[in-house]
């Protein structure tokens, strides 16, 4: 069982890289954003496209396809910013979900229509290495979500606590307009919070995908609400929560998933998110302003 | 009637006569294709009353569709007949939601659509686990005169009718009232004695009920269902797109949309293909979310908005102009004061009668700030009582207390009940109304409506006789809206009762206000700055206001206010707050020549006296 | 040559959505001066400021700094400019210590030289926030909380102080204080401070003063000036005179 729960970490880890994003997003910017699982797929689609069919006689190998769906999930995190969220500056939240719902939509959509409706094959960017671990085996994607997550939670506690930039981005997160008056240009904080989300959710998506099996369009969103059931239940506007959460999240899927069935995990998520929210509504980690 | 509606008839008169002769140019299969998208219609009008009406967001409406579906075809299936089967999928729907909906009562925010996200991800696998149950397979019969694809085309249209009808009856209602009361003015709705957390989940129900009678119906049409992909995630996320493009609040929108997403398609034929971009099937969704994201960019109201703009192009309203206001002389002002000053006071004691409100002790803390202290104050019947203070002195959280809108402790009697134990929205029954600093009412809803909020406590007929429009709840409507424009009349309102708040000037909106509260028939009214932003002449004749409405109504009165002069001269006691302590309390004389008092608003005699 | 005022506002109008709240007000701030403007509830003080640091839509009228047009600029750049809002209700960044928020305050200065100077000089100004420095700045008392916004506007060493409403929620010692503080910064350092209040105390330090009503400038006083209107507002507020 042991050995389920270290898997379950991995798929968990994955979720986290998700939840990250949200919450950087959600925390800077004040909007949930629901399109970054999308953002993160249509980028592996395009990668992985080029890697099986080739883009002016170039293919890439799996590593280099990889590389650039990380890259070109944070190009697409930066466009969505740019051409949408930023006209919603100072709409109620409300506006900007559902604006990023629609953006998700268009671009499930969009890879329906130029990928088709069966599953895209995704094949490992990191190899097919294995390790044993505690009675279950890891693959390499999993051992490498595993590590990503570990890395990108050390990385950002740094940035945000050793850095300039990284004390103005908590500013903004703090009073936006007060991060204003002191001079922080607070458009550069969605810009970076955007950016960072697509490349996370690009990472997500390269790694999630072949431990899946293959990517269809809406699957990363899928993926993606479990992520946010585990920000939910971490706390939206707390880092260190959203990634328990999510590896939470990603264990009780794993163990529950697998010893009993899926449909009955979506059910024990869908109680604990209830049960969060009905008695500690910011979540376990998060400030009681998160509720407003 | 108002003018506007006039054009939303048109446009609804128009798609009503499109639906109705539909099937006389459709073929057999086109007419199923419409029907289907008429079920659809049906969910997104409830998923409206969601968030046009409360603004919360359910990404869960498709896999609501689903419960409606299944749960009328497992009724169907054992012999129900059709129309139980359908109230039966719509109350199971109504209880599924309401427990979705459960963390409305707790948070007002997104991630309440998370909560409907884990149930739609939950919900939409759990027919994978039904492989071997009875109904599914089987099917569920329709009677004779329905067989006809036609009949029940015929069929789905009155049931969208319907749908339309209990919508309508929603707006005049209390539900209705207080669902608008929630969303835009959610921290004050208790003072007009709506339950807040009651109509969420109202709402929950109500838009629950709408989508499982949409389910029943397309379990109904399909008179069996083995595909559950209607109902996936995906189909949430269109149906949200639906609402919005549609426009919130706009049902011709709404079902406008809805038939040009789920019908259009299908009615080009399945290989019809838009040139250079793909089958119809594929492309239309897509296009609907570029329009969906166009809409929130541009137009946040969506077609419906656009509908409302043309009303008021096409109804010749100009913008009424801001009356610019007179500025007066200072040095005018303070002879203005110093003349009201010589008005003499006959009650140099306090009043004799009872006790109507008594705190004693009462403190409010948020979090590590000490908003209230330890105060001690009465109110006593027939008396005009002021409190008055410098800004931020805990004077507005005194009445948040009395109103429970505040964390508080202590004790506050109110005739005798302690109101502390009661729920902030059981106050206004028992006689306590009040206004706020801020114009606590709906800006969007016209005055008499505003006036109709203020008596959500007076309408006792149940949610369900309302939205049916049964007899006892028609009578209780009269009454209310009988009161209201008596109360209108009392204020000189009457000829703007239809006008809708916002449009008014300030000072009109703030009298409206009043009269808002009066009209709930209080006992105490506890009146918010009344004078801010008035003019000096308005605020002389607020004072005449103040003492009218306690020699003719024979209501008891507490003003907060700034305006000195107009306390000196119509109030009978005074309390005086200081950073939330209680500092001064007697005559408006008394109080205001207390050198603490004055030290309060005016400071000290100067800065050098203060060692730095 | 002419000499410009340091700031100066001409016929400004704006408002919050549809509606107005100024309808042309003007005023000027000298270098090193000491401006109030006072006016009661809604007259519009706070909008003025807000519109003239740029968070606030301008429907007409202009905004000059050094004679040069800023109207409209957002306040990020504005202090850029050596202009500075000391926000309504000292807006502090309530998760964040004492030390970070004074850091924050000198965001945009990239000298760190400067930046260790001007938090030295803060810590000696305030004695009480370099003990609270570890602190978060949420758990301050309100008059604690006016000393780190008044420590932090002075970070990055601004020309023009825009200050809203210091006394609110304070009580008469503490507002005491708190005027006592901004004029010993305007002397020390000679930043012009532009005092937007109700409490008519802050005429004691002021320079010049103006009366705001309902969106528009009703009177004006300078020098010995600004005493008769102080004792004139204390007549109208409370029908007693001085």
């Amino acid at each position: 069982m042991l050995g389920e729960v270290v898997v379950g970490l991995a798929i968990g880890s994955a979720y986290s890289l998700l939840a990250v994003a949200v919450v950087l997003i959600y925390s800077s910017t004040r909007v949930l954003s629901l399109a970054i699982g999308e953002v993160g797929a249509f980028s592996l689609y395009g990668a992985l496209w080029a890697h099986t069919h080739g883009i002016a006689g170039w293919r890439p190998s799996v590593l280099v396809a990889g590389l650039l769906a990380v890259l070109g999930g944070g190009a697409l995190g930066l466009l969505v910013e740019r051409v949408v969220m930023r006209r919603l500056v100072g709409r109620p939240a409300l506006d900007g979900l559902v604006a990023t719902l629609a953006v998700a939509l268009f671009l499930a959509l969009l890879e329906l229509a130029m990928y088709g409706i069966d599953p895209f094959a995704a094949p490992s960017p990191v190899g097919h290495g294995n390790v044993d671990v505690l009675g279950s085996t890891l693959t390499a994607p999993q051992l490498a979500l595993l590590a990503l997550a570990g890395g990108v939670a050390l990385g950002l506690w740094l940035f945000l606590t050793r850095t300039r930039f990284g004390l103005a981005t908590r500013a903004t997160t703090s009073d936006p307009t007060v991060a204003r008056l002191l001079g922080v240009k607070v458009n550069r904080v969605y810009v970076f919070a955007w950016g960072v989300g697509g490349l996370l959710a690009g990472a997500a998506a390269a790694l999630l995908a072949p431990v899946q099996g293959s990517l269809t369009p809406f699957s990363l969103t899928t993926a993606l609400l479990s992520a946010l059931a585990g920000a939910v239940i971490g706390g939206l506007d707390s880092l260190g929560g959203a990634i328990l959460g999510s590896l939470a999240v990603g264990v009780v899927t794993g163990v529950v998933g697998s010893r009993v069935d899926p449909t009955t995990s979506a059910g024990v998520v869908f109680l604990a998110v209830l049960a969060t929210l009905l008695v500690r509504p910011q979540g376990f980690f998060g400030s009681a302003r998160a509720t407003a | 009637m108002r003018r506007p509606e006039a054009t939303r008839l048109v446009a609804g008169g128009a798609l009503l006569l499109l639906v109705l002769v539909a099937p006389a140019f459709l073929s057999l299969p086109q007419t199923s294709i419409v029907t289907t998208a008429l079920c659809i219609g049906i969910v997104a009008l409830g998923l409206d009353v969601l968030v046009g009406a409360t603004g919360q967001l359910s990404i869960a409406h498709a896999a609501f569709y689903g419960v409606g579906c299944f749960t009328a075809l497992g009724l169907g299936t054992h012999g129900v007949p059709w129309p139980l089967a359908f109230a039966g999928a719509a109350v199971m729907t109504a209880a599924v939601a309401v427990v979705v909906g459960l963390p409305s009562l707790r948070i007002r925010g997104l991630q309440v659509a998370i909560a409907s996200l884990a149930f739609q991800l939950f919900a939409q696998q759990v027919p994978n686990k039904w492989d071997g149950i009875k109904f599914v397979g089987e099917t569920f019969e329709r009677p004779g005169w329905l067989e006809d694809e036609t009949s029940f085309y015929y069929l789905a249209v009155g049931c969208v009718l319907l749908v339309l009808a209990v919508l309508a009856r929603l707006r005049r209602t209390w539900p209705g009232r207080s669902l608008v009361a929630v969303r835009d003015v959610e921290a004050r709705a208790a003072a007009f004695g709506v339950s807040t957390g009651r109509t969420k989940l109202l709402a929950y129900g109500i838009s629950g009920a709408i989508a499982g009678l949409g389910g029943a119906l397309f379990a109904l049409q399909q008179t069996s269902v083995s595909d559950t992909q209607p109902f996936i995630l995906r189909e949430s996320l269109i149906l949200v797109a639906i609402v919005v493009v549609g426009g919130a609040r706009s049902p011709v929108g709404i079902l406008a949309a809805a038939l040009l997403t789920k019908a259009l398609p299908g009615l080009l034929g399945t290989d019809f293909d838009v040139p250079g971009l793909g089958p119809a099937s594929q492309v239309v969704p897509a296009m609907l979310a570029g329009l969906l994201l166009l809409a929130v960019v541009m137009q946040p109201q969506g077609i419906g908005g656009v509908l409302r703009d043309l009303e008021r192009a096409a109804s010749g309203r100009r913008e009424r102009p801001v009356p610019r206001p007179q500025p007066t002389d200072a040095v005018v002002a303070a002879a203005r004061a110093r003349a009201l000053r010589d008005v003499p006071r006959p009650l140099v004691q306090r009043l004799p009668t009872p006790s109507l409100l008594v705190a004693r002790a009462v403190s409010v803390r948020y979090g590590g700030v000490i908003a209230l202290q330890d105060l001690d104050l009465e109110v006593r019947r027939s008396e005009i009582v002021g409190l008055i203070g410098a800004n931020g002195a805990g004077k507005s959280t005194f009445f948040n207390a009395v109103s429970g809108l505040a964390p508080t402790t202590g004790t506050i009697r109110y005739r005798g009940t302690d109101l502390l134990g009661l729920p902030a929205s059981g106050r206004s029954a028992r006689g306590v109304a009040r206004t706020f600093q801020d114009m606590g009412l709906v800006r969007g809803d016209t005055v008499r409506e505003n006036v109709l909020l203020a008596q959500t406590w007076l309408a006792s007929y149940p949610a369900v006789g309302g939205l049916l429009a049964l007899g006892g709840a028609l009578g209780t409507e009269r009454e209310l809206r009988r009161r209201a424009d008596q109360a209108l009349e009392l204020f000189g309102l009457q000829h703007l009762a239809d006008e809708r708040l916002g449009d008014l000037p300030y000072g009109t909106m703030r009298i409206a206000e009043i009269a808002s509260a009066v009209a709930s028939g209080p006992d105490l009214l506890l009146l918010d700055e009344a004078s801010a932003g008035l003019t000096p002449e308005e605020a002389h004749a607020l004072g005449d206001r103040f003492r009218a409405l306690r020699d003719e109504l024979g209501l008891t009165l507490m003003v907060i206010e700034h305006h000195v002069p107009l306390v000196a001269r119509t109030c009978d006691w005074c309390y005086c707050l200081e950073s939330g302590v209680l500092i001064a309390a007697g005559t408006p004389a008394e109080v205001t020549a207390q050198p603490r008092v004055v030290e309060s608003f005016l400071g000290r005699g100067s800065l050098e006296e203060v060692a730095t | 040559m002419t000499v410009h005022p340091l700031l100066e506002v001409r016929d400004l109008c704006s408002g919050y959505g549809g509606l107005q709240v100024l309808f042309g007000v003007s005023l000027t701030v000298g270098e090193g001066e000491v401006v109030a403007v006072m006016g009661s509830n809604g007259a519009g003080k706070t909008t003025t400021l807000r519109a003239v640091t740029g968070l606030l839509r301008v429907t007409g009228g202009s905004v000059l700094l050094d004679g040069r047009d800023v109207t409209g600029t957002p306040p990020e750049r504005l202090v850029d400019r050596g202009v500075v809002m000391v926000p309504e209700g000292r807006g502090m960044l309530r998760d964040l210590t004492v030390s970070e928020n004074l850091a924050l305050g000198a965001y945009t200065v990239r000298d760190r030289a400067a930046v260790a100077e001007a938090l030295d000089q803060a810590f000696t100004t305030f004695p009480i926030l370099h003990e609270r420095r570890d602190q978060k700045a949420g758990t301050l008392s309100g008059g604690q909380q006016q000393m780190l916004a008044l420590g932090r506007a002075l970070m990055a060493s601004p020309r023009l102080l825009l200050v809203d409403e210091a006394s609110l929620g304070l009580s008469p010692v503490m507002t005491e204080r708190a005027f006592a503080l901004v004029a010993q910064v305007n002397r020390a350092s000679g930043v012009a401070v532009l005092l937007v209040e109700q409490n008519v105390l802050a005429l004691d330090l002021a320079h010049r003063a103006y009366v705001l009503e309902k969106g528009q400038v009703v009177a004006e006083a300078a020098g010995a000036e600004v005493r008769t209107m102080q004792g004139e507002l204390r007549a109208a507020y409370l029908g007693v005179t001085a």
